[in-house]
C-alpha cells in the first residue's frame, strides 16, 4: 500500500516540479529576454513575424493562443500575478474591454503616437491598432447591379427582404459593426436597424464569412457582409473552388457619400502588470515597423496602418475607399449595447 | 417536551456513533478525493450567491426559451439516433458472423476518434456549395441538390454519427460478456431471435446501454463549436454569450448551475434505473457467445447496416479530411508539426494515466468506507463531464490562483522567497483540469467492470487478514483491468480532443494538435486544419484498435 501510495506522490511530484522548473519564473529570471503575448491572431504571417522578431533583437516570444474573451477573462484572473505582457486581440472592441477592466497601461512611445493615426489607437495610448479591415458587401454579380447598393442603413430597407446573408450575431465583427451604427446614428436607430436586417435575412445567421460568400454565390442570398480580407484570402486559396467561388462576387463599399466603410483594427497593447513592459513596447514598435506592415499587409490582405506602406495589389484593384473615422474606442464602449440590441432585435 | 428533546439528543448521538463506527480512514481518503474533484464546481456554486447579473432578465426574455427548445431537442433526437446505431450494431457484431465482422468491430469505435467540431465542419465542406458533394454531381453531370446541414437537425445528425460509439462501447461490452448463458436458455425454451433481443436482452442490458448514452448526453450538452458554426443556439453557447459578450460571469454561472441541474437529474435517473434492475449474473462467465452463422443475403444486409454509422461518422468525413489535406499540406505539415504532435500525445497519455488512477482510487475507496452516503456522493466527482470546459477552466483558476497567490505572498513575507506561479499557466493546472472533467469517462467502464467481480473473492482474501490495496492489488486489479485500460483509452482520446479548457490553461511553449486545428478553423482556414484534424484521427485510432483487442481477449 505504501508502495502504491509514494508511486503516485512521486508520480505527481514529478509532472509538478518538472513544469514549474521549465517556466520556474518569466519575470524573475529571464527579464530582458523574453516578452510573453497572449494573441487571439493565429495568421502564418504572425508566426513569420514573431520569428524575425526573436532574431533581430535576441528577445524570445512566448505565445498563448486564445479567444480575446478567454484571454482577458484569463487575465483579469491571474491579477497582477499575471505573465502575460502583450495583449493582441482581432478588434478594437476587445481591447477597450480589457482596458475597461484595468488590463492594460498606457505607454509612452513616440513611434507608436507617430505611426498609428489617433482614430486608430486609445485615446489614452492603452492599445495600438495593427491592421486595418473594412466591412463591406460581397455582392451577386448577376443579380445585383453596384448602383442599388448604397449604405448599410439602406440593407435594413423592404428593398432587401430575403435577400441578405450575414454571420451570427455574437460575432464580434457584427457587434462592432452595430456599435458604430449606434454611435452615428442612436440607440433607437440602431435597433431598428437590427429589426430591418433580421427581417430581410435569407436564412438564419450561421458559419463563418467565407460560408456567407458561398451561399450568395449558391443563390441562397443576393448579397452579405463580410469583412475585406476572407476575400483576399478566397481568391488565394488552396481549393479551386473557393477561387472560382470568390471569382463570382462583387465587393462594394458602403456609405462612401456620408461617413464611410465601417473600419476595425486588430490591435495591442500592454498588459497592466507586464513584467517585460519594454520588451513589450519594443516587441508593438516592431509590429508597426514598415518591414513587419509589409508582412501583415502582403500575407493577410489586411490594409496597414501606417500611411507609408501600399497595401496588396489585390486591395489595390478594389480601389481607394472613404473609411469612417470613428474613434475605435467608442466600438468597445457600445459593445454590450449591441449585444442586447441584437439579442432584443431576436438576430441569433 | 423533555423527553422529545433527549430523544432527539440520543438520535444524533447514536447518528454520530455510527458515524464514528463506520467512518474509517477510506472514507476520509475518498472526502479527499472528492473535494478535489469538485473544488471547481464548488468554486462556481459559491458564485451563484452573488445572484445572476443584470442582463438575466434580457436572457430569461429573448433567449432562454431558445437555450432550453434547443438543447431538450438535441438531446431528444440524439438519444434517438445513438440507441439505433449503437446497440443495433452493438447486437449484430457480438451476436451474428459475418464477412469483415473482425474489421467492423474496431471500425465502430472509431468515430470516437475524429473530435465532433471536426465532424461538423467536415459535413458543412461536403454538403457545401462548391464541396465534394457538389462536385461528384457535377460531375456525373446532375443538377445539384444542395442540402443544409447547418441547422439543429444537422447538427443532432453530426453529434450523433460522431458519438453513438460510447453506447456501442457498453453495450457491446455486456452482449459479449453476458449474454450467452441467458441465450442458451432463451433458445432452449423455444424463443426466436428477434423476441429474446427485445424481451430478454435489451431489458438486461439497460444499464450498460443507459450509461453510454449519459456519456453522449453529457457530450451533447457540451458541445461548443458544433453548436456555434451551425448557428444552433444551446446551453453551452449561451454561457459563452452570457459570460464574454455579455460581459457577466454571474449570468454564465446561473446558466451553468442550470446545466448542472439537467445533468444530475440525468445521473440519478440512471442511477434509480439502475436500481429498479438487479443484474444478478454477476458470476464471471467466460465461455465465448456462440455467434448465429447466417445466410448469404442475411449476411449483407448485416454488413450494410453495420456498415453505415461507419461511414456516416468516419470514413465521409475523413474522406473530406483527406481531401483537404491533400490541398493544404504544402502550408501545412513541418518539422514542428510533428514536435507538436508528440507533445499533444505525451500530454494526453499523462493526463489519462493520472484520471485513471483518481478514477479507481474513488471507486474502490469508496467501496471500502462503511459510510453509505459516501458511495453516493462519490458521485459527485463525475459530474464535470457536464460542465463545459471553458467553464471548468475558470472554475479550477478561482482556487488555485487563490493558492498561488497566498504562497507567493507567504514565501515572499517570511523567507523573501520570489516564486512565479506554480500551478497556473502550468502543466499541473492543465492536468487537473482535464482529470476534473474526464473523470466520468473513466469513472464508467470502471465501476462497470468492479460491480461484475463478486464480492466474494476480496472478501475471502480480507477474511484471510489481506489488506484492502494488496487485495485490490494483487486479486481485483487483475479482475477488472480490461475496464481499466478501456477508461484509459477513452479518457486519452477524450483529452486529445478536448479544446476550450485546453486554450485556456495550457502553458506557454506547449500546443496541442486541437488547439492547432481550431487556430487554423477559427481564422476560417478550416482546410488547413485538416492536418491537424487527421492526426488526431490517427493517434486516437491506434489505442481505440488496442481497445477493442483488449474487450475482445477478454
Amino acid at each position: 500500500m505504501k508502495k502504491f501510495l509514494v508511486t503516485i506522490t512521486l508520480l505527481t511530484a514529478l509532472v509538478s516540479c518538472k513544469e514549474s522548473a521549465k517556466n520556474e519564473n518569466p519575470q524573475e529570471s529571464e527579464e530582458s529576454k523574453v516578452v510573453n503575448v497572449y494573441t487571439h491572431r493565429h495568421y502564418e504571417a504572425d508566426q513569420q513575424l514573431f520569428k524575425m522578431f526573436e532574431d533581430q533583437t535576441g528577445i524570445k516570444v512566448n505565445v498563448i493562443n486564445s479567444n480575446a474573451d478567454e484571454l482577458i477573462q484569463k487575465m483579469s484572473m491571474e491579477g497582477k500575478q499575471s505573465p502575460a505582457d502583450v495583449l493582441i486581440t482581432v478588434d478594437a472592441g476587445r481591447l477597450t474591454r480589457a482596458k475597461d477592466q484595468g488590463l492594460l497601461q498606457p505607454i509612452e512611445s513616440k513611434i507608436l503616437n507617430d505611426l498609428v493615426p489617433s482614430n486608430l489607437r486609445d485615446p489614452e495610448n492603452q492599445w495600438f491598432g495593427l491592421t486595418k479591415r473594412a466591412r463591406i458587401i460581397a455582392y451577386a454579380k448577376d443579380r445585383v447591379k453596384p448602383g442599388q447598393l448604397s449604405t448599410y442603413e439602406d440593407l435594413a430597407t423592404d428593398k432587401w427582404k430575403n435577400k441578405l446573408l450575414i454571420r451570427s450575431s455574437s460575432n464580434i465583427y457584427n457587434q462592432s459593426l452595430l456599435a458604430s451604427i449606434i454611435v452615428n446614428n442612436g440607440e433607437a436607430e440602431a435597433k431598428k436597424w437590427a429589426e430591418g436586417m433580421v427581417r430581410n435575412m435569407a436564412r438564419a445567421p450561421k458559419g463563418s464569412d467565407r460560408d456567407q460568400v458561398k451561399a450568395v454565390v449558391a443563390g441562397e442570398g443576393d448579397l452579405a457582409i463580410v469583412n475585406s480580407y476572407y476575400i483576399g484570402q478566397m481568391l488565394n486559396s488552396s481549393d479551386p473552388e473557393e477561387v472560382e467561388t470568390a471569382g463570382k462576387i462583387g465587393l462594394f463599399f458602403p456609405n462612401q457619400n456620408d461617413r464611410g466603410t465601417h473600419m476595425n483594427v486588430s490591435g495591442a497593447g500592454v498588459a497592466k502588470y507586464a513584467p517585460n513592459k519594454d520588451n513589450a513596447i519594443k516587441f508593438i514598435e516592431f509590429l508597426v515597423s514598415e518591414e513587419a506592415q509589409e508582412i501583415f499587409a502582403n500575407s493577410n490582405y489586411e490594409y496597414p496602418v501606417i500611411s507609408t506602406i501600399e497595401p496588396a495589389g489585390l486591395l489595390l484593384d478594389w480601389g481607394n475607399f472613404k473609411e469612417d473615422p470613428l474613434l475605435l474606442s467608442k466600438l468597445g464602449e457600445n459593445n454590450k449595447k449591441a449585444v442586447l440590441i441584437f439579442d432584443e432585435a431576436g438576430w441569433k | 417536551m423533555k423527553q422529545a428533546g433527549s430523544n432527539n439528543f440520543f438520535s444524533i448521538r447514536y447518528r454520530l456513533e455510527r458515524l464514528k463506527r463506520d467512518s474509517n480512514r477510506w472514507s476520509i481518503f475518498t472526502l479527499a478525493i472528492i473535494l478535489f474533484i469538485a473544488l471547481p464546481v464548488i468554486s462556481i456554486g459559491v458564485k451563484l450567491f452573488a445572484g445572476p447579473g443584470e442582463t438575466w432578465r434580457h436572457i430569461v426574455d429573448h433567449l432562454l426559451v431558445d437555450y432550453i427548445g434547443n438543447s431538450l431537442f438535441l438531446v431528444a433526437v440524439c438519444s434517438i439516433l445513438v440507441l439505433i446505431m449503437g446497440v443495433s450494431t452493438a447486437w449484430l457484431v457480438a451476436r451474428f458472423e459475418f464477412p469483415l465482422r473482425k474489421q467492423m468491430e474496431w471500425l465502430l469505435i472509431l468515430p470516437l476518434a475524429i473530435p465532433s467540431y471536426i465532424v461538423a465542419y467536415a459535413y458543412a465542406g461536403v454538403f457545401d456549395y462548391g464541396g465534394s458533394m457538389d462536385l461528384v454531381f457535377r460531375g456525373l453531370g446532375w443538377d445539384f441538390i444542395r442540402i443544409d446541414i447547418m441547422n439543429k437537425t444537422g447538427l443532432a445528425f453530426v453529434l450523433s454519427v460522431s458519438l453513438f460509439p460510447y453506447v456501442y462501447v457498453s453495450s457491446r461490452a455486456f452482449f459479449l460478456n453476458q449474454a450467452n448463458n441467458l441465450l442458451e436458455a432463451s433458445k432452449m425454451l423455444g424463443v426466436g431471435e428477434m423476441r429474446s433481443f427485445f424481451k430478454l436482452m435489451l431489458p438486461l442490458a439497460r444499464p450498460a446501454i443507459v450509461a453510454g448514452l449519459i456519456l453522449v448526453l453529457m457530450e451533447v450538452l457540451n458541445d461548443y463549436g458544433a453548436a456555434q458554426y451551425y448557428g444552433v443556439s444551446t446551453f453551452t453557447t449561451g454561457i459563452f454569450r452570457a459570460w464574454f459578450s455579455l460581459e457577466e460571469p454571474e449570468t454564465a454561472v446561473y446558466l451553468s448551475a442550470l446545466l448542472i441541474v439537467i445533468v444530475f437529474a440525468l445521473i440519478l435517473f440512471e442511477k434509480w434505473q439502475r436500481q429498479n434492475i438487479k443484474v444478478s449474473s454477476s458470476k464471471s462467465n467466460n465461455t465465448y457467445i456462440h455467434r448465429k452463422e447466417s445466410s448469404g443475403w442475411m449476411q449483407f444486409f448485416i454488413l450494410l447496416a453495420v456498415l453505415i454509422p461507419v461511414v456516416l461518422g468516419f470514413f465521409i468525413p475523413l474522406a473530406q479530411l483527406v481531401y483537404w489535406a491533400f490541398l493544404t499540406a504544402h502550408k501545412v505539415f513541418n518539422l514542428d508539426f510533428l514536435l507538436l504532435s508528440v507533445q499533444s500525445f505525451g500530454i494526453a497519455f499523462l493526463t489519462a494515466v493520472v484520471t485513471v488512477i483518481v478514477a479507481t482510487l474513488l471507486i474502490y475507496f469508496s467501496k471500502w468506507s462503511f459510510l453509505g452516503f459516501i458511495k453516493n456522493i462519490a458521485r459527485i466527482g463525475i459530474l464535470g463531464y457536464a460542465i463545459p470546459g471553458a467553464v471548468i477552466a475558470i472554475g479550477i483558476m478561482i482556487p488555485t490562483l487563490a493558492f498561488d497567490k497566498w504562497l507567493i505572498n507567504t514565501l515572499d513575507q517570511l523567507f523573501s522567497i520570489k516564486i512565479g506561479l506554480l500551478i497556473n499557466g502550468t502543466l499541473v493546472a492543465l492536468v487537473y483540469a482535464y482529470c476534473v472533467r474526464f473523470l466520468a469517462v473513466a469513472f464508467n467502464p470502471i465501476e462497470s467492470t468492479s460491480l461484475k467481480v463478486s464480492k466474494t473473492i476480496p472478501d475471502s482474501s480480507k477474511m484471510l487478514g489481506v489488506g484492502n490495496l494488496r487485495t485490490f492489488l494483487k486479486i481485483e486489479f487483475p479482475l477488472i483491468k480490461t475496464g481499466i485500460f478501456s477508461a484509459l483509452i477513452l479518457v486519452f482520446i477524450d483529452i486529445l480532443k478536448e479544446l476550450p479548457l485546453t486554450l485556456i490553461l495550457k502553458p506557454f511553449h506547449i500546443n496541442t494538435l486541437a488547439v492547432k486545428a481550431y487556430e487554423y478553423a477559427s481564422d476560417e482556414m478550416v482546410m488547413e486544419a485538416a492536418i491537424p484534424s487527421l492526426f488526431i484521427i490517427f493517434t486516437a485510432a491506434l489505442p481505440v484498435i488496442f481497445l477493442n483487442r483488449l474487450l475482445i481477449k477478454k
